[in-house]
């Protein structure tokens, strides 16, 4: 029921808002963290948060709950490949979570307040103050697009953490405590480079101020650190998968 | 070898086929040919390796030496034209419970790629064929150990294979589901698929086997039809002697059963002389290569010896013993 609830609630207030008066409003909503806006944003930030950590739970156990019942002897004896079977599972799981990520694509605009993390937002007033470049708006557009895909890319690395233990592992139980104990290692080195990058960004803004030339750099690194971290969790993502695929096959 | 066997194609073959785990061998060098049509029974004692050779046959596992090819194709090479040709059966069930029954063998015709209009009708012709048509709504859980076996088997023909390999497809199961099965294996023989079965007893696959091969510790250690196998029971036969017993305070004029033991060892194609009894009394039994002929004339040289010789009876044997005699059952 959460996932209908979650998803009937979001579409309402998605048509509530599209049906306001007007256009310009929901902008200021979206950019001040007006009350209507403020509620979705948080509900986007939790799902966003939650749903790559349910995604282990399902793929963990995707194909060692295969062995356990002895059918992954008679899908490996069958026409589909390992990569086959492999990614199926892959999809599959994802495919069982459908409600929620559709309710954080629907939700996930109303995110723009976090784009990029905590760095950049803080300078959201000078956006007011100052004329902004081309240049600039291009910087802040990747940095948004970045913190957009952020949850879905969390998503899909931490279904391939599950996944590829589900492969190694030889019971249900193991597969999924070891493919959380790898996620959290995984988030916590990611956000420590996240964290010492944005240290860096900061200091660097501390020191040549809120100004013009500050927001373009400000922008600039806050793109590119999300767009590392997002291309670096593709990259996990998909060597894993990969991983699994090997480990499959060379039994 | 039949007069006819020469001319069938080969089926299933190996060549040199090793497979090591760390410092274990389970299979060691293993030559085998199965011809087309032939019910190949493969036999020994639990961990001899056959799983692991039908495994191999079913490209779930890699040989770490060695050659095997399975209706002409290589299971190292090409193993999609091997799946496509080869209906394999594990030793376990292997069934998702909260599907139907039709549903099951539907999943398992589409993993093959079998149309979809097809598979409808192919699923209720496969219940016809194992006798589940009444149950196939029923959920796999639903089904007793025999019907699920039997399922098993159905879904091996989901995709119409030539060769079933069929890891132990009786065990476990009651003596009436034990036969069902064996009928069924009879009923795919006639439609000409080659199968390739294995079993821990040799006389629950014997009845409906034209070939067998014995393995122990990765090893064969005897294979060949049913008529060699046979042919071996009659050359290597085994007979029980019993003599007269000395009774308290009788003459010590008779000879003991120990003169008959020491006796009967120094006699020509005589092996294997021991007492049935742990005591070292009592009967005696041996091993004798050798014809009708020459028997009756080992039991008149005995009687002429002096030996009080009351009975004298060949053991009617049948496959198992050859089956013992071959493996040492280490393993097991």
């Amino acid at each position: 029921m959460f996932y209908p609830a979650l998803l009937g609630a979001a579409l309402g207030y998605s048509v509530v808002l599209a049906l306001s008066d007007s256009p310009g409003i929901q902008l200021a909503a979206l950019v001040t963290g007006a009350p209507a806006a403020c509620l979705l944003t948080v509900c986007a930030g939790l799902l966003a948060f939650t749903l790559p950590w349910i995604a282990p739970a399902l793929t963990a156990v995707s194909i060692v709950h295969e062995r356990e019942l002895g059918t992954l002897d008679l899908l490996r004896a069958t026409l589909l490949t390992e990569r086959s079977i492999v990614l199926g599972k892959l999809g599959g799981s994802l495919a069982r979570m459908w409600p929620g990520i559709l309710t954080l694509a629907l939700l996930a605009p109303f995110q723009l307040v976090w784009i990029g993390g905590t760095g950049w937002s803080l300078y959201l007033p000078a956006l007011a103050a100052e004329p902004i470049s081309t240049t600039q708006i291009l910087w802040l557009f990747l940095a948004g697009l970045a913190g957009l895909l952020k949850p879905f890319v969390d998503l899909v690395l931490h279904a391939a953490v599950g996944l590829f233990f589900s492969v190694l592992a030889r019971s249900s139980g193991v597969a999924v405590a070891v493919s959380y104990g790898a996620v959290i290692v995984v988030r916590v080195s990611l956000w420590l480079v996240r964290y010492l990058l944005n240290v860096v960004l900061m200091m660097r803004g501390a020191i040549i101020g809120a100004s013009e030339s500050a927001l373009g750099d400000v922008g600039m690194i806050s793109a590119l650190t999300s767009l590392g971290v997002v291309l670096v969790e593709l990259v996990g993502a998909a060597a894993l998968v990969w991983g699994g695929i090997w480990w499959l096959k060379r039994a | 070898m039949m007069p006819h066997e020469a001319q069938e194609p080969t089926v299933i073959e190996t060549k040199g086929l090793t497979k090591r785990y760390g410092r274990l061998t389970a299979v060691d060098q293993l030559d085998l040919v199965v011809r087309q049509g032939a019910v190949f029974g493969f036999v020994g004692p639990n961990g001899a390796g056959k799983t692991t050779t039908m495994r191999i046959l079913a490209t779930l596992l890699r040989p770490t030496a060695g050659e095997a090819w399975v209706a002409g194709h290589s299971v190292v090479a090409e193993r999609r034209d091997v799946r496509r040709a080869v209906g394999y059966m594990p030793d376990f069930f292997g069934v998702y419970g909260d599907m139907k029954v039709w549903e099951y063998l539907d999943f398992f015709a589409a993993c093959y790629d079998v149309p979809t209009d097809t598979r409808r009708r192919l699923a209720d012709d496969l219940l016809e064929l194992v006798d589940l048509a009444h149950r196939r709504e029923d959920y796999v859980d639903a089904l007793s150990r025999g019907m699920k076996q039997r399922l098993c088997l159905a879904r091996a023909l989901a995709h119409d294979p030539h060769v079933l390999i069929l890891d132990e497809p009786a065990s476990g199961l009651d003596p009436r589901a034990r036969v069902e099965i064996r009928e069924l294996l009879r009923e795919l023989r006639d439609m000409g698929k080659t199968i390739f079965v294995s079993s821990h007893i040799l006389s629950e696959i014997q009845e409906v086997c034209t070939h067998i091969g014995i393995i122990e510790e990765g090893r064969l250690v005897a294979v060949g039809t049913m008529e060699d196998m046979r042919r071996r029971i009659h050359a290597q036969r085994v007979v029980n002697l019993g003599l007269i017993k000395q009774s308290a305070g009788e003459p010590a004029s008779r000879r003991t059963v120990q003169e008959a033991q020491i006796w009967l060892a120094g006699r020509p194609r005589v092996s294997e002389v021991e007492p049935v009894a742990a005591d070292g009394e009592g009967d005696l039994q041996l091993t004798f290569a050798g014809d009708d002929q020459a028997l009756a004339q080992l039991l008149s040289d005995m009687v002429r010896a002096g030996f009080p010789v009351v009975t004298f009876r060949e053991r009617t044997g049948d496959l198992e013993d050859v089956f013992m005699r071959l493996t040492k059952g280490v393993v097991s």
